[in-house]
């Protein structure tokens, strides 16, 4: 049986294979006009991309704004770059990230989600300063200049390599991990456990009186989105060469929450488009002026008031209708009412 | 170097010095804390309206208007500023269902563009106006300039004038009485919507009047609401969200804290202190020293 839930899904998974398929057209052009800069502009707008998952992950499911996502953005890219200076592996690399940001976002965890609203904001807020701080005045780790000169890999499956230098090849490599990335949290969230975590941002007081643990949910939540940041940030010292301070402080947690907010919130796919559209704004206004800040904040604060689903929130049901209409085993629109928001205490 | 000695010429001066910072954080705090304890909303741009407020002093200093004059006119000048922003951004989402966040995510647009646009008049550079009192004092055997000493002093009255309007006057009263049942407030005649508006650019107010004050010790550049409103985000949640005495205490204790611990170790380390108590804070006291205002 499919439920409005699973309907809005399939529809973002459409949008999804829509973004792949122009993803792939621009590796093509790239790779037949021999272009380097758009495509590297394009895997670090995928990387960032991965962070306004998390962000969405947290924000558009259970709830929580993070305002300090890129702590674990952070926490990944440099364990990676420390890895790759000992031993220049991808996959170790990878699973060197993945652990220490897993460690890392149930400690966090444990933390900010003791509290909950506008507390979480501020405590999530709050620990990517701590730590941000802290990395930026230790000399072990480059302090405020980071560590640059990380090699550049190769990547191995199996019989092939592809080398991360390679701006196709990586590119390529960086779509597909984000992209599985997307179908994970598409999955799990479509598990009874996913449900959950709807059910906590539509009403969080009922959640126990039906036997579920509120912090359990909002604890995996939380590490899971640790964990998808990890992994992104993990990939941009192998794109870049380098890590800096930078990667944690609040500019990239509120670039993560813009481009989610201009995708649309609780879409999954609208963070992933929103990025590159942040990334493509920044770059379009950047040629003409560089304070584009003021445009972007604009575009920002009109979205935040009129059009709170965002772009894909705007696009999306629509694409839903046609969906439903095809598939007649749909429960209709009208009846459901397991919708966020719709119910109130 | 004998223990006076060390009181007297490295202790007391440190002391005094976190004291002048301490008055500068808590009136930053003090517009934060009360727009929060009123109308419930994060002002993400509170720290871009103390930077609006330093840049008018600045403009309206170099065309030769006195600094006295100044205190009171950036203030007033800051008032339809506000009034414009309550009435344009935060009453049209104020109902949304979650009014922390979507609040929080407006004025974080807004202090963006304010950034930027100061960048685009100003200029990026770092500006400081000429101080309005030169000279310094010695009280005690300890030298200290004569603007901190007046700092000191005008921010201590400036925090007790706005505490006696908010708990002892019967305008106070409709605010508070508006911020704890809106409703009720309404059908008792106050007129909500303008007590709403009007505590917002009340707050924004004093960030600018912080901004006057405290341009000719700090200097005055794009960025400086960022930097500055960390601190009083962090007075703000230990002292307890919208509590005027919390603001006062914490940021006393704060600063403090961050003074004295310099003399200790190494000064870039007081930041992670000062956050590190903020999250302290939020995990085991969410609700700050003191609780909130209008919810007493």
């Amino acid at each position: 049986m499919r439920d409005r839930l699973t309907n809005a899904m399939r529809a973002s998974h459409v949008l999804a294979l829509i973004f792949v398929a122009g993803a792939l057209a621009l590796a093509v052009i790239g790779a037949a006009t021999g272009d380097t800069f758009y495509l590297r502009l394009g895997t670090e707008a995928l990387i960032f991309a991965g962070l306004a998952l998390s962000v969405d992950l947290l924000l558009g499911y259970s709830g929580a704004l993070s305002l300090g996502q890129a702590l674990y953005f952070g926490v990944g890219a440099y364990v990676s770059a420390l890895t790759l200076l000992k031993v220049p592996s991808f996959w170790l690399a990878m699973l060197a990230a993945g652990g220490a940001t897993l460690v890392a976002s149930i400690i966090g965890g444990l933390i900010a989600n003791r509290v909950r609203g506008v507390y979480f904001a501020l405590i999530t807020f709050g620990l990517a300063q701590v730590v941000s701080k802290v990395v930026y005045n230790t000399r072990e780790l480059g302090a405020s200049d980071g560590m640059i000169g990380i090699p550049v890999i190769d990547i191995g499956f199996g019989p092939f390599s592809v080398s991360a230098g390679n701006p196709v090849g990586f590119f390529l490599i960086v779509l597909a991990i984000i992209m599985g990335l997307y179908w994970l949290t598409a999955y799990l969230l479509d598990t009874p456990f996913g449900r959950v975590l709807t059910a906590l941002k539509a009403n969080e007081k009922r959640v126990p009186f039906l036997g579920y643990s509120v912090w359990r949910a909002r604890m995996f939540s939380y590490v899971l989105a640790g964990l998808i940041a990890g992994l992104s940030g993990a990939l941009y010292p192998m794109l870049r060469g380098f890590v800096s301070p930078e990667l944690m402080f609040f500019a990239t947690s509120g670039n993560a929450v813009i481009s989610v907010i201009l995708g649309g919130v609780g879409t999954l796919i609208g963070a992933i488009y929103g990025s590159v559209l942040l990334v493509v704004l920044k770059s379009i206004i950047g040629s003409w002026t560089e304070h584009h800040l003021i445009v972007i904040g604009l575009i920002f604060m009109i979205c935040v008031m009129f059009l709170p689903k965002g772009l894909i929130g705007f696009i999306r049901p629509r694409l839903e209708e046609r969906l439903s209409e095809k598939t007649p085993d749909a429960t209709p629109l009208t009846s459901v009412s397991l919708q966020p928001g719709s119910a109130k205490p | 170097m004998n223990a006076l000695d060390y009181l007297q010429f490295v202790l007391a001066p440190q002391v005094v010095n976190g004291l002048a910072l301490g008055v500068a954080v808590v009136l930053v705090a003090l517009g934060l804390t009360i727009i929060f304890g009123m109308l419930d909303v994060i002002n993400m741009s509170h720290g871009e309206f103390y930077a609006i407020g330093a840049y008018a002093a600045l403009a309206l200093g170099a065309a030769g208007i006195n600094f006295w004059f100044l205190l009171v006119l950036v203030p007033i000048l800051m008032v339809p500023l506000g009034m414009a922003a309550e009435r344009l951004l935060i009453r049209p989402v104020f109902d949304s269902k979650d009014r922390h966040v979507t609040t929080l995510l407006v004025t974080f647009g807004l202090a963006l563009v304010v950034e930027d646009l100061l960048k685009v008049v100003f200029g990026p550079n770092t500006q400081r106006p000429p101080t309005p009192i030169p000279g310094a004092t010695e009280l005690a055997g300890i030298i200290v300039p004569n603007y901190r000493l007046f700092l000191i002093v005008v921010g201590a009255a400036i925090v007790s004038a706005v505490a006696y309007v908010v708990y002892r006057t019967r305008l106070g009263a409709m605010v508070r009485a508006a911020a704890f049942d809106r409703n009720m407030a309404a059908s008792l005649g106050v007129p909500v919507a303008l007590v709403y508006a009007g505590t917002f650019a009340f707050g924004v107010a004093l960030a600018g009047l912080a901004g006057v004050l405290l341009a000719p010790i700090y200097s005055v550049f794009p960025t400086m609401g960022r930097d500055f409103i960390l601190l009083a985000f962090t007075v703000v949640i230990v002292g307890g969200m919208g509590s005027i005495w919390g603001a006062v205490v914490a940021g006393l204790l704060l600063t403090q804290v961050q003074a004295l611990a310099s003399l200790v170790i190494s000064p870039v380390w007081t930041d992670p202190i000062v956050f590190g108590t903020m999250v302290a804070f939020l995990v085991f006291r969410p609700q700050g020293l003191f609780g909130r205002l209008g919810h007493a």
